[in-house]
């Protein structure tokens, strides 16, 4: 089994709010954070999203120039990494040793659309440099770097919609192979009408919120927000006196090679990524209690996740609760991975299986399964999955665990 | 256009072009735009507002800055940029 990583802190801001106690009240509400899409004007089949309501404020002391060219996506991010920063306690000296993977798809988009549509429009004769300065996926990095004064590694991940999962495995890389002490992991995407005209485009929105497992499921719906995991070794961990929050035993990253958009009809490398995982964490599947699916409500995708789930938990797949954040986040892109990895760490700790919150009618082909219609419910876990599948046949399982172990 | 009209102009495209938080009236005619001067005066733009600033001036006011040269002379402050401003307009 390889080392296990310690994570001491955690941050998030999504649509169901600003901060952890935001989503952990979200959670156990059973709220959907997916509503009307107001952030830009789009006409098409869908109007509907899970955007972050008002942007919580940026922690002060940003150099004014460094403050007033953050994107949406650098805001978010932010947010969201000073949150679990401030969990995890860290002071200056131990953020310069911190290394730093950033997960992302669209980085400063929002604010290239606008300056070119600004110039399309006529309301500027010569298209804005600051329009641009955001966007390339690592400028995310670089403003989370300088903001917090981490002097680490740094790296930026861009698997499609597994990004902010892969995030999180690359950052205990950085840790368990010794190159930091102690790493952030940040998943970050703002709404885009990039993204939001593409997912259109391809028919894979639901004009509802999106109904993962459901046998009305029409697609996904497009979130937005940020999710932030402090790693660290666990015996450094207790010796600054940190607390540990949840551990992360393994994870698993393959590809399916398949094809631009679809999952590989019998999910190989979905399996292959949970078999790794459950091998990294030196588990058997007998030992995982709940699982946080990608679940993103598309036809193909629920399909094949559920295939993939039952060859790996056989009979006793009944027995374990499968639900999708994405009913209530919305599909986050690059940062659906790292948001649900905190929401299973909370279900962990807090001893709450979340819901599918927009399931209704679960499809017939799984009646057998449990996929926790609304509401949430209380009780005991000790180890969960949590799965992220991205375009392109991009996949990564994390295994977390309760810091005391087993329930 | 007067002297001061021109000031004044300068001013309000800097807070609104650059979103500066200062107010326009704040911002003092011969305080440096980029960087500080020695007393802590200046509004401490960089390298980045520059290239904002040089094409914000240039829209705004019909102008051309052919060189680093002239930017350099024309950003000194305020009171240069509008100095500028009316000279070229001039010409």
């Amino acid at each position: 089994m390889a080392e296990a990583i310690a994570i001491t802190g955690v941050g998030q801001v999504s649509a169901l709010g600003g901060d952890v106690p935001a989503l952990a009240t979200g959670l156990l509400e059973g709220r959907c954070g997916i509503g009307p899409l107001t952030l830009f004007a789009h006409r098409g089949r869908s109007a509907v999203a899970a955007q972050v309501g008002e942007l919580p404020a940026v922690e002060s002391g940003l150099p004014p120039a460094v403050a007033r060219r953050l994107t949406r996506s650098d805001r978010l991010a932010l947010v969201a990494a000073t949150e679990a920063c401030r969990m995890a306690g860290l002071d200056d000296a131990v953020r310069e040793t911190m290394g730093l993977c950033v997960g992302a798809t669209t980085a400063g988009m929002l604010g290239t659309e606008e300056a070119y549509r600004r110039w399309r429009a006529g309301e500027h004769r010569r298209i804005r440099y600051s329009g641009f300065a955001g966007m390339p996926l690592s400028t995310v990095g670089a403003a989370l770097s300088q903001v917090l004064g981490l002097f680490g590694p740094r790296s930026t991940v861009s698997t499609a919609c597994s990004s902010g999962a892969l995030a999180i495995a690359t950052a205990a890389g950085m840790v368990a192979r010794g190159e930091a002490p102690i790493a952030l992991a940040v998943g970050v995407d703002s709404l885009c009408r990039l993204t939001y005209a593409g997912f259109d485009a391809l028919q894979a929105l639901d004009a509802a919120p999106c109904r993962p497992f459901d046998a009305n499921r029409r697609g996904l719906s497009l979130g937005e927000g940020a999710g932030a995991i402090v790693l660290e070794r666990a015996d450094r961990a207790r010796a600054r006196g940190a607390t540990i929050r949840a551990i992360l035993l393994g994870s698993g990253i393959s590809a399916d090679a398949h094809h631009v958009t679809a999952p590989h009809p019998e999910g190989a490398g979905a399996l292959a990524a949970l078999r790794d995982a459950l091998d990294a964490a030196g588990l058997s599947p007998d030992a995982v209690d709940y699982v946080n699916a990608h679940g993103s409500g598309t036809k193909h995708n629920d399909e094949t996740e559920v295939a993939v789930l039952r060859a790996t938990f056989g009979t006793r797949l009944a027995r374990v609760p499968v639900s999708s954040s994405k009913s209530q986040l919305g599909h986050c892109l690059a940062a659906a991975g790292t948001l649900e990895a905190v929401v299973t760490i909370m279900a962990l700790s807090d001893g709450v299986v979340p819901a599918t919150v927009t399931l209704r009618v679960p499809d017939p082909a799984w009646s057998d399964l449990d996929l926790v219609p609304t509401p949430g419910r209380r009780a005991p876990l000790g180890v969960a999955v949590s799965s992220s599948y991205g375009f392109g046949g991009h996949n990564v399982t994390l295994v977390l665990a309760r810091p005391e172990g087993r329930a | 256009m007067d002297r001061s009209g021109v000031r004044i102009e300068v001013k309000e495209l800097l807070v609104s072009g650059l979103r500066l938080t200062v107010q326009a009236g704040e911002i003092a005619d011969e305080a440096p735009i980029f960087g500080h001067a020695p007393d802590g005066a200046g509004l401490g733009l960089d390298s980045i507002d520059a290239l904002e600033l040089v094409v914000l001036v240039e829209e705004r006011f019909n102008v051309t800055i052919p060189d680093e040269d002239v930017g350099k002379r024309a950003f000194a402050s305020v009171a240069a940029l509008a100095d500028f401003i009316l000279e070229a307009k001039a010409a």
